[in-house]
């Protein structure tokens, strides 16, 4: 009797291993798997950077950004032309492209595009001050007339928000979104979405070049353990996420140092920080921020949480759309830092409290608030003394305008290539009295930071081009750097890792996977 | 049957007459905890980079800047008409996105108490057997220890072993990647099964597997010490004794007089386990990465989407309010000593 079951149990085992194996790969597409669920494919939907990597895919953008960070034109036939008081912009279209729908691609859909964007979009608080209306003087000519100079507009015009669409498909869906189909120019056709699994073929009439493989089935796991184990049992050919824990990371990165596995880095788009508020004690008095800068080793915090794995940073603006050499911030100098807060009376006897919020639902953050804290105690011990305090993300972003915070760890990722959609975001203030922002977007970052100097080098910013224009904004964070309203740590790059049968995964300069480059290498 | 039906139609009938009043508390209580919880749903949506501009736009849109009491009465009047609107987030209707989770977490529940209950009875029927013996003592070791390890470690576990090193199973998820989903009932198995599609079946199945089975195992062991505890009881019992004096054989002794007793307890098991399950679901789906209802309220509340978290909790709520009355009215059935 035992015999048999035990016999019973061992045909169980096999035949499901038989099966596992059997029902694994049954197709030829290729399986990218990512962190979290995509929730929709409408470009004025989209928000998650999932999301955006999908349709980058789907659809062709104006301008695209290459890995050198260069403007290149996709579906604009050229680059953009300013008219000569800068307030209009000329793009002409390439020709004889069509939609998915089989529907051409011409100016009317850039200008339906643009407006139901401008309508309905999730972020179309990014166009809100720099486009007035779009005009279509031909089928293969638009022009963008603006509310103000913009030389920024080139790199908002490669946002995947912009991603043209098809007039004809969505013309019931002018006013409201359409989730779950998309119907674009792009290398790849939406064939099967469901917010767990979206499956996309190669457009056989695309205008470009075509895909290097038969489709891709995008999977979404929910936690960074089935995404690595996914990737280590082979169930997956991609894993492509920034989401996945430092420790994953790590392992991923050792496995493809040796071979087992290959790794492809984007250039870093994603900026941690610390924002600073100055408008209140401690941190009003910028001695005080100076020292606390200088007291920030973000070399060791780099190795302790990341495995030196993201790359510190002293500059706001990640590498590839800045000046070389642009670190402004100063460098850690625990003596120097000791100096500083011995002039402003501390350290003897008084030691300078500084609260400091981490998001609890961002493990990293808390690992660097932990390790600062440990290292300021080694260093700067009758000095400083910081106070960690876990605050859920949702409600540190409620709550971070209403000065809440002292310190808060955040991050940010620009969304479009522009150094404009970094330094924006972070110091730029419509209300400004005494170096102290009461409005604009330095006080929904926290920091309460504002200057009018700044104010008006971005607005010269926005009406020249090329070096003189990076010269206006390197000023600008020069400025920034020497007041202190935030403490950049590392900038973050993408990662994704394939099996070795995949060729190495790349990425784009805004970023973006090129998932139309990925090979099946025995194929 | 000797039941008085009509005590037990009473009873039903007071229990299904407190449903809206309950209901209408707990809606009441979400409303209200929603809006004490700090966190904006404008900031989960458009991050903390957009203007006040754009806020004030989406608020207005998504109806936030009305006072609160308008939006609670709107909000009740809507649940009345069963309308449970729109998710902040997606925008999509609330009851679409229950449909479409809600079968997911079903089907993992269905299989899991299928699974519990054959593993469970069937250890505690070999425990039984071998009373006293090793087998016995191996048995109670493993009904501890299912019932003591935490579903997260035992549902990592599972999948570390069985997906990772041995690769048998998937590592998560619901739907086969290279199978087009049938969508009639929303639960995978039975679409595939009225389709005719035994590819899909198989494939549905193979993914319930792992999820289902290692669920079944953590809650098994509540079935396996019950089923021995009650079934040991039931054996000792004087209608049994009579039972073998009368020459009845021990199989049918087991089966058709000490078990039917023994089962009794377990019912009344299966129901709290029930809604036990809608609590621990949520760190399994997170694990295997299965697409139901408490992954969806996990999401919805990190996104503070209002309306969805509040659709959920109804549907939920309402269902196992009506399980727990169903076990109830099931256990008066079987029991004749139970009087309501």
């Amino acid at each position: 009797m035992q015999n048999k079951i035990l016999l019973s149990i061992i045909i169980f085992i096999i035949s499901l291993l038989q099966f596992s194996c059997g029902s694994k790969k049954a197709s030829q597409k290729i399986i990218v798997a990512s962190y979290g669920k995509i929730e929709s494919l409408d470009p004025a939907n989209a928000t998650t950077l999932k999301s955006v990597q999908l349709l980058n895919s789907l659809g062709d953008t104006l301008y695209e950004l290459n890995p050198q960070g260069e403007l290149i034109p996709e579906l604009a036939s050229e680059m953009p032309i300013f008219s000569e008081d800068k307030l209009q912009v000329f793009i002409n279209l390439r020709k004889d492209i069509l939609f998915h729908d089989g529907t051409p691609f011409n100016s009317n859909a850039i200008k339906f595009t643009f407006d139901r964007f401008k309508k309905i979009g999730k972020r179309s608080y990014i166009l809100a001050d720099k486009i007035k209306s779009i005009d279509t003087p031909s089928e293969y000519k638009v022009i963008i007339n603006l509310k103000k100079p913009s030389s920024s507009l080139n790199g908002l015009l490669t946002s995947v928000n912009l991603t043209p669409i098809s007039p004809t498909f969505y013309k019931e869906y002018s006013e409201k979104f359409l989730n779950d189909k998309f119907v674009g120019t792009g290398k790849y056709i939406l064939s099967r979405f469901s917010n767990e699994i979206q499956v996309i073929d190669p457009n056989l009439n695309y205008w470009g070049k075509k895909p290097n493989n038969k489709g891709i089935t995008f999977v979404s796991y929910s936690n960074s353990s089935s995404l690595f184990g996914a990737l280590k049992s082979k169930q997956i050919d991609v894993l492509l996420s920034n989401s996945i824990d430092d420790i994953q990371r790590n392992s991923l990165s050792l496995q493809s140092k040796n071979k087992k596995i290959q790794e492809g880095n984007s250039p870093a788009t994603e900026l941690t920080f610390i924002s600073l508020r100055t408008n209140a004690y401690p941190l009003n008095n910028s001695n005080v921020r100076l020292a606390i800068s200088k007291s920030f080793n973000r070399k060791l915090i780099s190795k302790k949480v990341s495995y030196g794995l993201r790359s510190p940073s002293r500059s706001i603006v990640p590498p590839i759309l800045r000046k070389d050499n642009q670190d402004l911030w100063p460098k850690y100098n625990p003596s120097e830092a000791k100096k500083l807060l011995q002039k402003e009376g501390y350290c003897n006897g008084n030691v300078l409290n500084i609260p400091l919020t981490y998001r609890s639902s961002v493990p990293a953050d808390k690992l660097i608030a932990l390790t600062w804290q440990e290292d300021i105690k080694n260093v700067l011990n009758n000095c400083i003394d910081i106070q960690l305090d876990g605050v859920e993300a949702t409600t540190v972003y409620d709550k971070l305008d209403s000065g809440i915070y002292t310190a808060v760890i955040l991050d940010w990722t620009g969304l479009y290539s522009d150094p404009n959609a970094y330094l924006m975001p972070l110091l730029s203030c419509s209300e400004i009295d005494d170096e102290k922002c009461n409005k604009g977007q330095s006080v929904l970052s926290g920091s309460f930071w504002g200057s009018i100097k700044v104010e008006n080098l971005f607005n010269e910013s926005e009406e020249i081009n090329g070096f003189e224009r990076l010269d206006k904004l390197f000023q600008i964070e020069k400025l920034a750097s020497e007041s202190i309203p935030y403490i950049p740590i590392w900038v973050s790059s993408q990662k994704a890792w394939s099996q070795n049968n995949i060729s190495k995964p790349t990425f784009n300069g805004a970023g973006i996977i090129s998932l139309s480059d990925l090979k099946l290498i025995n194929e | 049957m000797s039941k008085d039906l009509s005590k037990i139609y009473n009873y039903s009938l007071l229990k299904l007459s407190l449903i809206p009043l309950m209901l209408w508390v707990i809606s009441t209580l979400v409303f209200i905890l929603l809006r004490i919880a700090p966190g904006d749903p404008v900031d989960a949506i458009l991050g903390s980079g957009a203007d006040e501009v754009s806020r004030e736009m989406l608020r207005n849109r998504l109806g936030l800047n009305e006072p609160v009491l308008d939006q609670y009465i709107t909000y009740i009047n809507n649940i009345l008409h069963l309308n449970f609107g729109q998710s902040l987030s997606t925008e999509e209707p609330v009851l679409n996105i229950i449909l479409k989770s809600l079968p997911a977490t079903l089907e993992l529940g269905f299989f899991s108490i299928l699974s519990a209950i054959i593993i469970g009875f069937t250890l505690g029927f070999i425990g039984l057997r071998y009373k006293g013996k090793r087998g016995d003592y191996i048995i109670r070791i493993i009904g501890i220890a299912s019932y003591a390890i935490p579903p997260f470690w035992g549902a990592m576990l599972a999948q570390l072993i069985f997906s990772v090193y041995f690769n048998i199973f998937p590592i998560g998820g619901r739907f086969p990647i290279f199978q087009n989903q049938h969508h009639i009932t929303g639960f995978l198995v039975l679409d595939s099964f009225l389709s005719n599609d035994f590819i899909g079946l198989r494939e549905g199945l193979y993914h319930l597997a792992l999820p289902s089975l290692t669920l079944g195992f953590l809650l098994s062991g509540i079935f396996s010490r019950s089923l021995r505890i009650n079934l040991d009881k039931s054996l000792k019992s004087d209608y049994v004794n009579a039972a073998i004096t009368r020459g009845v054989s021990r199989r049918r002794i087991i089966l058709n007089h000490a078990l039917p007793n023994a089962l009794l307890p377990i019912v009344t098991i299966s129901g709290l386990t029930i809604a036990s399950l809608a609590g621990g679901a949520l760190l399994f789906e997170v694990t295997f990465s299965w697409p139901g209802i408490a992954l969806r309220l996990h999401e919805a509340i990190s996104q503070r989407d209002y309306t969805l978290v509040q659709g959920i909790v109804i549907i939920t709520s309402l269902l196992i309010v009506s399980l727990n009355l169903l076990v109830d009215i099931f256990i008066a059935l079987l029991d004749p000593r139970i009087e309501y």
